[in-house]
């Protein structure tokens, strides 16, 4: 891999740069190397050389990206653009092939079955225990569909797996990822033909590519085994094939779409609705699109009560978890669409194409939102809406004149972050919904202070999530309602541009400062506790873990650590044993129920407070200062 | 209004960094200082150039390792100054001869609002920011007077030079290697000066080296929380880095004496140093470990590469450094341990101070590694 990115990294220029922009990156990209080699001859102890070298190979790839937004002598085309992104995608899947986890495996177990027994029968598949994947620990979810000779048949469509079966005849797991990765490749150059044909101007095409195509979540969703990316480009598909009146474009991608996942159906419903506008197409779409949807309704999990509305707060929960949460929500996981939620504010202005793509996915946003899976699914952050992200793409290049250079130098360097994390650490994709996130997990393990509170969450909805949502609301009004720097104004707008930065760094310390802080509340579950034995409750990887209430259980002898503010708390805990427990010199007893228990405990002072089982053993929820 | 932006920017920056600070090294102290050096190089080149503070921000709150954090501000600053000196197309800028311009068609740079650079605008401004951060951490250390007077040499050698990323480099390393101590010193600088002067009396053509000296400047800022160690013994920084090992004085031996040690399982090299041998040039003998002679250049005097003392000095780095760093910014210094290799197999070695050391001088072991 290392050979093979090393020879991608002196490719890749060649494709897009000519001339004295080519030689410009070339020059920047082995200064680049000449000084990492010097940072790494000195680095002591020397660091993991996995994120070592995925850092080097970002950064250069950053450079070539610098260059091919502003360089004078580029090559620009569609098909160039997916070139780089099928090669990008290789070195990605050398570099986490490895890791096969939520729904992956289950889709290749069907390839498997496919090709070895030509059957969706998985009952031997299971049994066998013999995959690519290598995971020996497969079994059949409760509610997945039998057959009458019992036969056991996977939840998942079998249309994916279908596609893949090709890729994994000739190359196993590899050959079925490259095939996703073709899927990725081709979904890039429809985004960039789609952003060609709404006309967006090249300049800004060139600078939204790379966080398009190099950047979460579409980077580790062509490199995955979801139905997620190839679902984007058949959308994008059907979105050009509607825009340009041609049937034999939209109607075979349209009816792929639903065949790759059921929920799909209701973006093809919506783009039908949206985009047709002769009566008849409509009647013939609506009929083609039919027979796919009942085939897979029928063989499908889901229910039609599904589609009854739910509760007003659950679509502002979900809503909320979309755009702020911290750890599978928009402003977090691809700060950069953010500027294609910008677009929004704009409507009138926007491209025909990115106002039906936005319409089309209305209804599946509609139904999306009640469901917490929409974020805090276990799957790489931002599933549900990989499809959209060509749209939200197609906004944001649009709007590019527009976004303020401050937040657009914030986002990169996060998304750069975001990407070498997610390929250093794929199995940190798939993060347990638990309300905290990679970030303040980390901080929280290393200044022993709760860093995760300051984090929106809305899978346990704390006081940042709201204010969070709040904070993302504006700046994306913001981010739409600014006027285009004329040109020339340069002295106003870099300074313009340098004190949303100072902003952000400001805003960054005083979280630091705040987050060393003593919280208000503690969960006992989360990281910053120093747990002296016990586990977790309920376990690791228990489906639908995050509608339980979790907590953390200690027997008689084990302690938790922690840091505390002075006052009286309301400690949350449930036994059924009964339980006593010591906390800051008192002793309280904790009787036994079968719900929780809420035992007022008072702390002296601010700092570190060690909780300890006396006897006994308890669940301890959380403890909130009143 | 902009100027009150970028002062705006520049108090908001410092805030950001003091509050952020909690460690306790003077590099961490100056935090702040730092980053308003860096608003000042973004205000006179790219404004992106600000991701500097937040980037400097996270290495302080992220890297709780002292050298590997104050490395990370390291690599924050020499990517910041090597965007500045060194614009290139990667940020829509332009040289201006044969360089690519910006056009109409390919308007990026101004149709994004950005302030687009002109060619070596700014360079005087990188000069004083760069010497600034190479000799003005610790502040405690600072001689105010000598000072100014290296910024308005380091200027002048600039603008006689006409602003080029080579007139910078030139500058910025000839004010960096002037210890300033003793004050005759400073005649190095002047020199350089008039030399540039003269120069340019001749004829000497606009040379603007730009990648050569952006490498160069980057190099030096890259390790400016050393910048003391980069200005005396810079080819330390090119070795690969060994971890310190717990090092006992056992013993210091004036000419003649000498010692018997027994050799710990899976010693590889003897750790040595001199005392008082400074102004001993390179080869001279300083013993011997049974057979094989030590000389000035395998080890150098304990303390020679501190700035009051270095003026003067004739040992250069040794060739294998065992040195540890100590101090920070231009109070830096490594002292002059070296390693010698051991006999191959050897369970007992001598060592032997030589019979030519002065009075007062001696050979100081410090340990096997």
């Amino acid at each position: 891999v290392i050979a093979a990115t090393c020879v991608a990294l002196a490719v890749v220029p060649l494709i897009l740069l000519r001339g004295a922009t080519l030689l410009r990156c070339y020059a920047a990209q082995l200064t680049l190397a000449l000084f990492a080699w010097i940072l790494w001859r000195r680095l002591l102890p020397a660091p993991d050389a996995k994120l070592a070298f995925v850092t080097l190979a970002a950064l250069e790839l950053t450079v070539f990206a610098l260059f091919l937004a502003n360089g004078r002598h580029v090559r620009w085309s569609a098909t160039r653009a997916a070139i780089v992104a099928a090669i990008v995608y290789a070195l990605v899947i050398g570099a986490t092939a490895w890791k096969v986890d939520g729904d992956e495996p289950y889709y290749l177990l069907i390839t498997e079955s496919m090709l070895r027994d030509a059957d969706l029968d998985l009952a031997n598949q299971y049994r066998a225990r013999d995959t690519a994947s290598g995971r020996t620990d497969l079994a059949p979810f409760l509610d997945d569909p039998k057959g009458a000779s019992g036969e056991q048949y996977s939840r998942h469509s079998p249309f994916l797996s279908m596609l893949m079966a090709p890729g994994y005849t000739f190359g196993g797991l590899h050959g079925a990822l490259a095939v996703i990765a073709i899927c990725g490749a081709l979904l890039v150059r429809s985004t960039i033909r789609w952003m060609e044909d709404e006309g967006v101007p090249d300049d800004s095409a060139r600078a939204v590519f790379p966080f398009f195509a190099f950047a979460p979540p579409v980077l580790f969703y062509a490199t995955r085994m979801w139905p997620e990316v190839p679902a984007a480009f058949l959308f994008v598909e059907a979105l050009r094939g509607v825009r340009a009146h041609r049937m034999q474009r939209w109607a075979p991608a349209v009816a792929a779409l639903v065949l790759l996942k059921l929920r799909f159906g209701l973006v093809a419903l919506g783009l039908i609705v949206a985009g047709l506008r002769a009566r008849r197409s409509r009647m013939i779409a609506l009929i083609a699109l039919a027979i796919p949807l009942v085939i897979m309704f029928v063989v499908s999990i889901h229910s039609w009560r599904e589609l009854v509305p739910a509760h007003p707060m659950s679509y502002a929960r979900g809503l909320g978890g979309l755009l702020a949460d911290g750890m599978a929500g928009i402003a977090f996981q691809a700060p950069f669409y953010l500027c294609g939620l910008a677009a929004l504010v704009r409507w009138r202005e926007t491209p025909n194409g990115f106002r039906i793509g936005i319409f089309a996915s209305l209804l599946y946003i509609f139904y999306l939102l009640p469901r917490q899976e929409s974020f805090s699914n276990y799957a790489p952050p931002l599933r549900y809406l990989v499809f959209l992200m060509p749209v939200l793409a197609l906004g944001a290049a649009w709007l590019w004149p527009r976004i303020p250079r401050g937040a657009i130098a914030v986002a990169a360097a996060w998304t750069i972050g975001l990407a070498i994390h997610g390929i250093v650490y794929p199995w940190r994709l798939f993060h347990e919904a638990n309300g905290e996130n990679a970030v303040g997990e980390w901080l929280s393990r290393l200044y022993a202070s709760d860093f995760s509170r300051l984090f929106p969450s809305f899978i346990r909805v704390n006081h940042a999530a709201w204010v969070g949502a709040g904070v993302v609301v504006v700046l994306v009004i913001w981010f739409g309602v600014r006027r285009p720097q004329p040109p020339l104004s340069g002295k106003a707008a870099a300074a313009a541009a340098a004190l949303q930065i100072a902003v952000f760094s400001l805003a960054i310390a005083i979280a630091f400062h705040y987050g060393r802080e003593p919280g208000g509340r503690v969960e006992f579950e989360d990281a910053h506790v120093a747990r002296d034995g016990g586990h977790v409750e309920p376990k690791p990887y228990t489906i639908n873990r995050a509608f339980y209430r979790g907590g953390w259980v200690l027997e008689a002898g084990q302690s938790a650590t922690f840091l505390a503010r002075s006052g009286t708390h309301h400690l949350q805990a449930i036994t059924g044993l009964g339980a006593l427990i010591e906390i800051a010199g008192h002793t309280y007893r904790v009787e036994p129920s079968l719900a929780h228990r809420t035992i007022r405990v008072t702390i002296a002072q601010d700092g570190p407070v060690t909780l300890r089982v006396v006897s006994g053993a308890v669940n301890l929820d959380r403890m909130d200062l009143q | 209004v902009t100027q009150i932006r970028w002062l705006v920017t520049a108090i908001i920056a410092a805030t950001a960094c003091q509050l952020a600070v909690h460690h306790a090294t003077p590099i961490d102290r100056a935090l702040p200082f730092i980053a308003v050096i860096v608003t000042a190089i973004a205000a006179r080149s790219y404004p992106s150039l600000m991701m500097g503070v937040p980037l400097l921000i996270a290495a302080e709150i992220a890297i709780p390792d002292e050298r590997t954090r104050l490395l990370g501000f390291g690599v924050v600053v020499a990517a910041v100054f090597a965007i500045a000196l060194h614009p290139s197309s990667a940020f829509g800028t332009f040289s201006p001869r044969g360089g690519e311009k910006a056009t109409q068609s390919h308007p990026s740079p101004l149709r994004r609002g950005e302030k687009v650079p002109q060619a070596d605008e700014g360079s005087l401004s990188l000069a004083i920011a760069a010497i600034l951060l190479l000799r003005w951490i610790p502040f405690s250390e600072v001689r105010l007077g000598r000072e100014l007077f290296l910024l308005a040499i380091g200027a002048l050698i600039v603008l006689v030079l006409e602003r080029t990323p080579f007139a910078v480099a030139i500058a910025v390393l000839t004010v960096l290697v002037t210890p300033a101590i003793p004050m005759r010193t400073l005649l190095l600088p002047i020199a350089v000066l008039l030399v540039a002067i003269l120069a340019k009396l001749f004829g000497m053509p606009k040379v603007r080296l730009a990648l050569p000296s952006t490498i160069a400047v980057a190099f030096v800022l890259l390790f400016f929380a050393w910048s003391g160690v980069v200005a005396r013994a810079f080819p330390y920084f090119l070795q690969r880095a060994k971890p310190d090992f717990v090092r006992t004085m056992v013993a210091a031996l004036p000419a003649n004496e000498s010692l018997t040690l027994e050799v710990p399982p899976g010693a590889k090299s003897l750790v040595v140093s001199g005392a008082n041998v400074a102004k001993m040039p390179r080869g001279t003998p300083l013993g011997r470990v049974d057979s094989h002679v030590i000389r000035i250049g395998d080890a150098a005097d304990w303390g020679y590469l501190r700035r009051e003392h270095f003026y003067g000095t004739r040992n250069p780095l040794p060739r294998d450094p065992a040195g540890r760093l100590r101090d920070y910014g231009y109070a830096a210094w490594v002292d002059g341990a070296g390693r010698v290799p051991l006999p191959p197999r050897a369970r007992v070695i001598r060592i032997t101070a030589d019979a030519g050391l002065p009075s007062g001088a001696s050979l100081q072991v410090e340990g096997f590694e």
